[in-house]
């Protein structure tokens, strides 16, 4: 089942944000809600799953 | 008097989350508008303008008014030397940030259709959707 997880750090605001189980269209959707709603990311990196087109796992970090 | 900090690497992307989430601190009157003026302590108008403001009377007697001006990226805070060492014991940017973090989560459980699920460690606030 697709899930979306957020660690959200409550002393300095900061959140982290992390996809799995989404194929790689699908995940990439879910990113552009987040950055419509956070603005774009410090850091933003794919997991080699997401190339192997399998299981995926994108994340995404910052606060915004 | 107390000089207004501006802090433009911090981004509030969405009007209506930041306002929830200024509501859910306890500022719930936001003025809205273009080119606001900001007023000191003692009734002082400042050079800044911000598109949304929260009056000095709403947050405490010797504070100033806090903005938020509207940038191409989203709304960035103007908040006072005075203010960000005082309101909420120098913790408001932080707990804003969460709060409209938080806000940010609910939203996309609503654009996916999803459930949520909370759990707190400490200061470690985990919310997982499934969808």
């Amino acid at each position: 089942m697709p899930e979306v997880e957020f660690t959200i750090n409550t002393e300095t605001g900061e959140m982290e944000m992390k996809v799995e189980g989404v194929q790689g269209p699908a995940c990439a959707d879910v990113a552009r809600l987040a950055k419509e709603l956070l603005g774009e990311p410090e850091r933003e990196e794919n997991t080699p799953e997401f190339y192997a087109r399998t299981q995926v796992k994108g994340q995404i970090k910052g606060n915004r | 008097m107390s000089k207004y900090l501006t802090f433009t690497d911090i981004i509030f992307k969405n009007e209506a989350l930041l306002v929830a989430a200024l509501a859910s601190l306890g500022y719930t009157e936001v003025e809205r508008g273009d080119q606001l003026p900001l007023y000191g302590y003692m009734g002082d108008q400042r050079a800044e303008r911000a598109q949304l403001v929260v009056r000095r009377q709403h947050i405490g007697p010797a504070s100033n008014d806090l903005g938020f001006a509207r940038t191409n990226e989203g709304y960035t805070p103007i908040i006072s030397e005075y203010d960000q060492r005082t309101m909420m014991r120098g913790q408001f940017i932080a707990r804003l940030r969460a709060s409209y973090n938080e806000r940010v989560v609910e939203e996309m459980q609503r654009r996916l259709r999803g459930t949520i699920r909370r759990e707190q460690q400490g200061t470690t606030l985990k919310l997982k959707i499934r969808y």
